[in-house]
């Protein structure tokens, strides 16, 4: 179970927490709605640190999940508007179900194409995998602002949409469907992880590239294939977050949420049932921060750092130590 | 092989050559102009425009038809001299004709503008405004130096020759990519100059496209014929050579310090600390906030330092964490006054009063003078400060013979002498422009020349920096050597960070975001830019200085282009990521120019090569 301590560990802060504010006689409904909130915060983490579980189970770093978030966010929201711009012109009460749907489609496909980029300049051409990162996340910060000023007219936000994912109700509250297919992911992770060859070879080759070769496994191949994986999931996460959670893309909105998922993915162990319980963890923060805002307890500055603090003590073995793939960040040369 | 795909450039190059404006003749706010191209005159929005001499381009295009004609044959001759010695010249007559472009150009310009400013035309409603030549006479420059090039290729050693400057052509090679996917991008999202909701002819089309990517880079690098523009893009430029010395230094050591953006904050915060409330004579405290901010980014430095020599945790992630503590941390203290820890009231000081999110502001004392007050002494430009800097850098940079002892002695000496004469030395008057006057670049530029002879100094002249270059190459040999590598990690972290820390003067001391106090408004961003700046310089002080100094100018610049074409500022940032992606990936370059030992190889080739000519030629005499 060692393993899985991370896991424990977010679960027992997250119920210490818990008892504190009950003692302190909180309503319930404001439990009730920490709960979701939690849930909200929890589904673009558990997305992108799943995804870097793969890219960084095969060998490859991915500082760039979080200029991949942005990527797909941007797609998502403006394909959104692309297509129901002439349906709105139209009919300004028109609403179509397939469209948010093709937003995240695109979004998803994005993260995917934005991954590619990564995995050529790391795989392909050997780049330092840091440095291309940093590239991608220096891109993701350019590239959106400068489509936006020729589309909107303006850096900072995509026009909004009407098209948002829909919801489904829960217990008086409303979550996005992505929310159930984030939860859903882990234990498929999990299996694809764990109970499947292609998971095998793709832990062999983070941790042994040289002999997985040498029992015929296409080094290369997996790589890309687990770095465009990562692609498509933080896509997928910033879908939810532009046209799931908002109606429309803002600069920068993933606010570092991909650096958290990273260090999820740190302090979860690479481990999907760890990283569950991180982005949970992390999500939790993040929800307990939005409700406070001014409040009694903690400034919500002093939580927001939480998590980043957290991770320094994983990483530092403080609170458990968190060992990383053994050929992670080394190009393979065949 | 090659062969064919040099003819293909060549085909490109006439291509471009006969479709691309040649010259703007005049060309409104908006960007919308006359262009010339070498057939035709293309005036998509039909502005006025006075008689005169639109039939030169044609005879210079079937000049430089001729000359690629010659330049793709010469590529099929049999003998490696005779080639090199056709592209040379085909190089040098293509230099010589743009400079005789120019000059016609310009002639015919003044051929309307000169009698129109003697009839007393202001200068601001002359018949011909912002004129330019543009890419089709451009091409010819890029076409010349490319065949100058590629008659060195022609020789022996010319592929070692390319590789031995492997350190200016990596980051070159990536600028031009990196340019050249701007273009397209801009290309794309834009219309033509001109051709916004028109149909034009193709041929007009194209061309009106292929001004607005000409207009773009020419807004982009205009600061550099402007002294405001200068000033503004030092101004810009100067952050960026601390982070950007901050990642070098990082680099140099074997580390990778993502983290130049905490440090820069916690560095600002500091600088505030003591330059908001430390009383005393500023000629004090001023050197105080400055160590200040220097010593706050150490510290934020030297914790990722510590993590990984102490308990092997990678920088890389640490640093990123400590940036966002940071960041927590700054809303922290300027965000409000008092905040409740369950239940709990607790009071801080540093919240300015109001509304804003900034903290009090820095004394008068502590303060950085502005740039202009330091050359500019009542209305007339000193010397003192320009000839100090450079009698300083010229005596450091000649005295390579001396010891170390001396040669900084001498320097000394040449900076207080120039700064004596230059005093004394009659100045021209200056005048003063809003412009100048607004501009907030201060002396923390000074501060950054310091850091970058620092950077200079510290790593290539002294034992310390010769061993921490060691553990950057090889640590395994440096300890082997004797170097401690623990404390060289934490030693190395806390430099660069106190570096990165030092960019807060510039901000918080010297007021570069319009206030002397720490605002919402920091742009810690600059600390990745670092990265950019780092990689483009190589980690060379020199080529930090210029390429800090590049995206200075095209930050500037993006300011125009932002009020002229309505392109987002942030397409430097698009072009920084991109130059960054691509010197990561080598250029796409064959690997031997990234790898050191096939470098190597290569010049033992080409010196092989040369050696084995001159024996056969000692044999035939």
């Amino acid at each position: 179970m060692k393993r899985l301590s991370p896991f424990m560990i977010g679960f027992l802060v997250v119920a210490a927490i818990a008892v504190v504010f009950l003692g302190m006689r909180v309503e319930s409904a404001i439990l009730i709605a920490l709960f979701f909130s939690t849930l909200r915060q929890t589904t673009p983490l558990l997305f992108t640190a799943l995804g870097g579980m793969f890219s960084e189970r095969s060998g490859v770093t991915n500082i760039a999940l979080e200029g991949m978030i942005l990527f797909g966010a941007a797609a998502a929201a403006i394909t959104v508007e692309r297509l129901e711009a002439p349906m709105l012109a139209a009919d300004p009460l028109s609403r179509a179900a397939w469209i948010p749907w093709a937003g995240v489609v695109a979004g998803v496909l994005m993260g995917g194409l934005v991954a590619t980029v990564y995995a050529i300049a790391v795989i392909r051409y050997k780049a330092e995998q840091i440095v291309t990162g940093t590239a991608i996340n220096l891109l993701a910060a350019g590239a959106p602002p400068v489509l936006m000023q020729a589309l909107y007219n303006t850096t900072t936000n995509s026009k909004e949409v009407e098209n948002r994912l829909p919801v489904i109700g829960v217990a008086g509250e409303s979550l996005s469907p992505l929310v159930f297919l984030a939860f859903l992911l882990v234990p498929l992770c999990w299996w694809v992880m764990f109970k499947t060859p292609w998971g095998l070879r793709l832990r062999a080759v983070g941790e042994q590239p040289e002999a997985a070769d040498t029992m015929g496994v296409n080094v290369y191949r997996l790589r890309y294939t687990a770095v465009i994986l990562s692609g498509l999931l933080a896509g997928l996460a910033g879908a939810y977050l532009s046209i799931g959670f908002l109606n429309q893309f803002v600069k920068n909105m993933s606010a570092g949420q991909g650096f958290i998922a990273l260090a999820a993915l740190i302090f979860g162990k690479w481990h999907p049932l760890g990283v569950l319980g991180a982005t949970l963890l992390f999500g939790f923060f993040r929800a307990l921060a939005i409700q406070l805002g001014g409040g009694e307890v903690m400034p919500s500055v002093v939580v927001e750092a939480l998590p980043y603090v957290l991770t320094i003590l994983v990483l530092a073995g403080f609170i458990g130590r968190s060992r990383p793939p053994a050929a992670i960040g080394k190009p393979y040369e065949k | 092989m090659v062969r064919y795909l040099l003819l293909a450039v060549n085909f490109v190059v006439v291509l471009l050559m006969a479709l691309a404006p040649w010259a703007v003749l005049k060309r409104e706010f908006g960007g919308v102009g006359v262009l010339l191209t070498p057939f035709d005159l293309v005036n998509p929005q039909n502005l006025q425009l006075p008689a005169m001499n639109t039939g030169w381009a044609a005879p210079f295009f079937w000049v430089w038809v001729l000359l690629v004609l010659v330049a793709s044959a010469a590529l099929f001759l049999p003998d490696a001299r005779t080639r090199a010695r056709l592209l040379y010249g085909v190089g040098a007559v293509g230099l010589l004709l743009f400079v005789a472009e120019a000059v016609v150009f310009y002639q015919t310009v003044n051929a309307i503008n000169g009698p129109a400013l003697e009839a007393g035309t202001s200068p601001r409603r002359l018949p011909l405004r912002r004129f330019s030549l543009s890419l089709g006479a451009y091409m010819g420059v890029f076409f010349s130096l490319g065949m100058l090039i590629l008659a060195r290729l022609q020789l022996a050693g010319g592929k070692a020759f390319l590789v031995r400057y492997r350190g200016v052509v990596v980051p070159l090679v990536s600028l031009l990519l990196a340019s050249l996917i701007g273009a397209l991008v801009v290309g794309f999202i834009r219309p033509g100059l001109g051709a916004e909701g028109k149909v034009l002819p193709l041929l007009d089309a194209i061309a009106t496209k292929l001004d607005l990517v000409t207009y773009t880079f020419q807004l982009l690098f205009s600061p550099v014929i402007s002294v405001t523009g200068w000033f503004q893009s030092l101004l810009l430029a100067t952050p960026l050579i601390f982070t950007g010395l901050a990642v070098a230094f990082g680099f140099r050591s074997g580390l990778f310090n993502i983290g130049a953006p905490g440090q820069l904050t916690v560095g600002a915060i500091a600088a505030m600390l003591v330059g908001v409330y430390l009383p005393g004579p500023g000629w004090v405290t001023l050197p105080l906030s400055i160590a200040a901010a220097a010593a706050g980014g150490a510290l934020w430095g030297a914790i990722p330092g510590w993590l990984k020599a102490r308990f092997g945790a990678h920088e890389v992630i640490n640093t990123i964490m400590l940036n966002y503590v940071a960041a927590s941390l700054f809303l922290f203290l300027i965000a409000a006054n008092e905040y409740k820890f369950f239940g709990t009231t607790v009071r801080l000081p540093f919240k300015a009063e109001g509304f804003e999110a900034r903290s009090n502001e820095v004394q008068e004392g502590s303060r950085i003078p502005l740039m202009l007050d330091l050359l500019v002494r009542d209305g007339h430009l000193s010397w003192a400060i320009p000839l100090a800097l450079v009698l300083g850098l010229v005596a450091y940079y000649t005295q390579r013979r001396m010891d170390l002892g001396r040669r900084l002695l001498i320097s000394g000496g040449a900076v207080l002498a120039g700064y004596v004469v230059g005093g004394f030395l009659p100045g021209p008057s200056v005048e003063l422009t809003s412009a100048l006057t607004s501009s907030r670049f201060n002396g923390a530029f000074l501060l950054a020349v310091l850091a970058l002879l620092f950077y200079n100094f510290y790593l290539f002249r002294t034992p310390g920096g010769y061993e921490l270059r060691a553990v950057g190459l090889a640590p395994k040999a440096a300890e082997y050597g004797g170097v401690n590598l623990r404390s060289k990690t934490v030693l190395a972290m806390a430099i660069s960070g106190a570096l990165a820390g030092l960019a807060a003067t510039h901000y918080v001391l010297g007021g570069g975001i319009d206030e002397y106090r720490l605002k919402q408004s920091l742009p810690t961003s600059v600390g990745f830019d670092g990265i950019a700046v780092a990689l483009m310089g190589q980690n060379t002080p020199i080529g930090i200085s210029l390429s800090a100094l590049l995206f200075g100018v095209l930050l500037t610049g993006g300011l125009d282009l932002n009020q002229q074409l309505a392109v987002s500022r942030e397409l430097v940032t698009v072009l920084q990521a991109l130059i960054v992606l691509f010197i990561a990936a080598g250029g796409f370059l064959p690997r031997y120019f990234i790898d050191p030992l096939q470098a190597a190889q290569v010049e033992t080739e080409a010196r092989a090569e040369l050696e084995a000519r001159e024996k056969a030629l000692v044999g035939r005499a």
